[in-house]
């Protein structure tokens, strides 16, 4: 079976935060674009920090702290990491650039 | 936008996070996943003026996917189809342009009058986690 592919998303430093009710602004100050998140994306960058990490890896540590419902929460959580992806606010990378990677069991 | 020192940005979000958790209630909270196809990202582009190509293409289905074949009533609720008074689905979703426009006064294409009231208040009703809702809600901020 294929591996889900590993991201790594941008330094926290080129991101600026700011929550607002139900949504949240992200300013990525390299692309001079703000986006408008929701759940999951912050928790999902939040939980990335600095190191490469596929989608089960990043629902294992979701299901640290939250309640994660869906039975499909690791193809959901894949779905928006390649929108980040997109977005370039994650970057896709291959296995061998990933080291110390933390990939999903 | 906060503009403090970056170790103050790198915590905002996990602070909220930890109020959440920590805070009203002492259960763990279930995360929002939302819908696998339900995109929870809206980009606005730096240009104020020319603001956000993305957002004015992005989608509003009415309803939402996983509510496809219910009509839509007066007041925007959904209610099962044919009910009397309520209105059929849009063929398509509308685009964030087109529901600007149709709240300036404008109307939703292919609608009628009532149909246009319809579709315009299922949007207003539209809640987080909803598809759909990034786009509306972009279209309230002011540029």
């Amino acid at each position: 079976m294929p591996r889900d592919p590993l991201y790594i998303r941008v330094p926290e430093s080129e991101l600026v935060w700011h929550p607002l009710d139900a949504v949240t602004l992200v300013y990525h100050r390299r692309s001079g674009q703000t986006h408008i998140v929701m759940e999951p994306v912050p928790q999902i960058l939040s939980v990335m920090q600095d190191r490469a990490m596929d989608a089960p890896a990043i629902a294992a540590r979701l299901a640290e702290d939250y309640d994660l419902p869906q039975i499909d929460a690791v193809h959901i959580i894949g779905a928006r990491l390649e929108e980040l992806a997109a977005l370039g606010l994650a970057e896709r990378v291959s296995p061998g650039q990933a080291d110390g990677a933390e990939g999903g069991p | 936008m906060s503009d403090g020192p970056e170790q103050e940005q790198a915590n905002a979000d996990g602070d909220d996070a930890a109020k959440k958790t920590a805070g009203v209630v002492d259960r763990r909270r279930a995360l929002m996943l939302g819908a696998f196809a339900a995109s929870t990202i809206v980009s606005v582009r730096p240009a104020i003026a020319q603001a956000a190509g993305s957002v004015l293409n992005c989608e509003i289905p009415v309803p939402d996917r996983s509510h496809a074949g219910q009509y839509i009533a007066g007041d925007g609720r959904l209610v099962p189809a044919d009910t009397p008074g309520s209105f059929a689905p849009p063929g398509r979703p509308f685009t964030g342009e087109e529901v600007k426009r149709a709240m300036k006064g404008g109307s939703l294409p292919g609608s009628s009058y009532e149909q246009n009231q319809a579709y315009l208040n299922y949007i207003r009703r539209l809640q987080a986690g909803q598809s759909g809702f990034t786009c509306y809600a972009s279209l309230q901020m002011p540029r």
